[in-house]
C-alpha cells in the first residue's frame, strides 16, 4: 500500500513538472516571437529543447536555402540574452556566433547559396541560473 | 532541421528516474533542498517527453511558402489547377489522411495569397479550418490569428505573415499537447505539395533557380523520414517506403561546397553568407523526382475512402 502510495506521489511529481515545463517552453517562445518582426515570415515551426546546464549543447540541422534573407531569434529565460548560439557550415567552420556580439537574442543571415548547417544553442554559464528552455525561432524573407 | 539534444541523453533519463525513485521514498518531508535537486533532473527528462518530441529530436522542413515565393518570382502566372480542390477537404475520412491534408491545404493557402487571389484564399482557409475541426485541433489554429488572416485576406503580404504565424502557433500546440504525430503530418504533406509546386513549375516552365531548389530538398527529405518513423504510425507504412524511395533517387545528386569566409555588419545585425554550393542534377533525376513525388501526392489527396 505505502509502495503505491508513493508511485502514485511520484507520477503525480512527474506530471506536474512536466506541465511546468511545457508552459515554460510556452512563454519563452511567445516572448522570442517579438523578434520576428513582420517583415520576416515565419518558417511555421517552433524549436525547442530543456538545457540541464550550461555544458548542455542544443544541436540544430538546417538548410539555408540561397537568396534568402534569415532571421534566427534565440531565448531562453524571461529576459533576452540568456543563450549562446553559433552556426557551423556543412565542414563546421564557423558561420556566426551571438557570443561575440553581446549574446544577440536576433540576427540576420543574407545566404547567396544554399547551405546545409548546424546551430548549436548553449545557455551562457554567466547568466545561467540552471536548467532552462531553450527555443529558436526562424523567419525568411527573399532578397 | 534536426533540433537533438547531444548530450547526456540517455544518463538523464537514468537519473531523472532515479530522482523519482528517490522522490518517492523520501516520501512528504522532502528537504527543500533536496526538491530543488530533483526537479531540476526530472524537469529535463518529463520535458524532453512532452516537448521534444521522440528521442529527443525535433525536425524543421522548410516552409511551403518559401517556395511559393521562389514559384512567383520566376515569373510563372497562378495556376488553380496545381491546388489540391479546396471541396475534397470534406472526404477525408481518418486522421492520418485529414492531417497530411491540412498540411497540403496550408500550403495551398500559402500559394494562393502569394498570388493574392482573395476568393481562393478563403475556401482554402475554410478547408483548413474544416480539418483542423474534424482532426479535433482546431484550438492550435488560434481564434486571433485566423480572425486577423480573415480580415487581411485580400492584403498579400500580411496574409503570407499571418499563415506562418498560425501554423508556428498550431506547431507549438501540438508539441505541447503530444499531439506530434499530427503535426509531422502537417509538415509532410505541406512539403510535398511545395515539391509539387516546383516540379509542375519546373516543367511549365524550367530555369536553374527552381532546378537547385528541388536538388536541395534532401536534408528536408530525411527529416521527414525521420519525422514519420519516429511516431511508429500503421497508416504510414507506404508513406515511407515511397520516401525512403525518393531519397534513394536525391542520393545520387552532387554537391559541390565550398567555404568562403562570411561578413558580419555588427550595425545592421546581419551576416552575409558567401560560401559557393554546386549542384548537378540530371534531367533523369528530375523526372525521377517528379514521378515519385507525383505518386505520393496523389495517394495523399485522393485518399477518400
Amino acid at each position: 500500500m505505502k509502495k503505491l502510495s508513493l508511485t502514485l506521489i511520484a507520477l503525480v511529481f512527474a506530471l506536474s513538472l512536466t506541465n511546468k515545463a511545457k508552459a515554460q517552453c510556452d512563454s519563452i517562445a511567445n516572448f522570442c516571437a517579438k523578434h520576428i518582426i513582420s517583415t520576416f515570415i515565419s518558417d511555421g515551426q517552433t524549436y525547442r529543447a530543456l538545457l540541464l546546464n550550461s555544458e548542455e549543447t542544443a544541436e540544430f540541422h538546417t538548410t539555408f536555402f540561397g537568396e534568402t534573407i534569415y532571421r534566427i531569434a534565440a531565448c531562453s529565460g524571461s529576459s533576452d540574452g540568456n543563450l549562446v548560439f553559433s552556426i557551423y557550415d556543412q565542414d563546421h567552420n564557423l558561420l556566426f556566433s551571438n557570443r561575440n556580439y553581446k549574446n544577440a537574442p536576433y540576427w540576420d543571415f543574407k545566404v547567396k547559396n544554399t547551405l546545409e548547417c548546424t546551430i548549436e544553442a548553449q545557455i551562457d554559464v554567466t547568466r545561467n541560473q540552471g536548467s532552462g528552455c531553450a527555443v529558436i525561432l526562424i523567419g525568411f524573407k527573399q532578397k | 532541421m534536426n533540433f537533438k539534444k547531444s548530450m547526456f541523453k540517455s544518463k538523464l533519463l537514468t537519473l531523472s528516474l532515479a530522482s523519482l525513485v528517490i522522490a518517492a521514498s523520501c516520501g512528504g518531508d522532502k528537504p527543500k533542498e533536496d526538491e530543488t535537486n530533483n526537479e531540476n533532473v526530472v524537469d529535463v527528462d518529463t520535458a524532453k517527453t512532452a516537448v521534444l518530441n521522440v528521442g529527443g529530436q525535433l525536425f524543421s522542413i522548410p516552409s511551403p511558402i518559401q517556395t511559393a515565393m521562389l514559384i512567383q518570382k520566376s515569373g510563372l502566372a497562378y495556376n488553380k489547377e496545381i491546388l489540391n480542390l479546396s471541396k475534397n477537404s470534406d472526404s477525408y475520412a481518418n486522421d492520418f489522411s485529414k492531417a497530411l491534408n491540412l498540411g497540403i491545404y496550408g500550403a495551398d493557402l500559402g500559394y494562393v495569397s502569394m498570388y493574392n487571389q482573395t476568393q481562393d484564399a478563403m475556401s482554402y482557409l475554410v478547408a483548413v479550418k474544416k480539418l483542423a475541426d474534424k482532426l479535433g485541433v482546431s484550438a492550435a489554429f488560434d481564434a486571433t490569428t485566423m480572425k486577423r488572416i480573415e480580415t487581411n485576406i485580400s492584403n498579400k503580404d500580411s496574409m503570407l505573415v499571418l499563415v506562418g504565424v498560425a501554423y508556428r502557433a498550431s506547431n507549438a500546440y501540438l508539441k505541447t499537447n503530444q499531439r506530434t504525430e499530427i503535426s509531422s503530418l502537417i509538415l509532410t504533406g505541406g512539403w510535398i505539395e511545395s515539391m509539387h509546386f516546383s516540379l509542375t513549375a519546373y516543367k511549365t516552365k524550367p530555369s536553374d533557380e527552381i532546378k537547385y531548389r528541388i536538388a536541395e530538398q534532401k536534408q528536408a527529405l530525411e527529416s521527414i523520414i525521420k519525422l514519420i518513423a519516429s511516431h511508429n504510425m500503421p497508416d504510414a507504412t507506404t508513406l515511407s517506403a515511397q520516401l525512403t524511395d525518393l531519397l534513394k533517387i536525391y542520393e545520387g545528386i552532387q554537391f559541390k561546397y565550398t567555404f568562403v569566409a562570411p561578413v558580419t555588419d555588427s550595425v545592421k545585425k546581419m551576416t552575409y553568407i558567401n560560401s559557393t554550393n554546386e549542384v548537378n542534377i540530371t534531367p533523369e533525376q528530375l523526372e525521377q523526382i517528379r514521378t515519385k513525388v507525383q505518386e505520393i501526392r496523389n495517394n495523399i489527396i485522393n485518399a477518400t475512402a
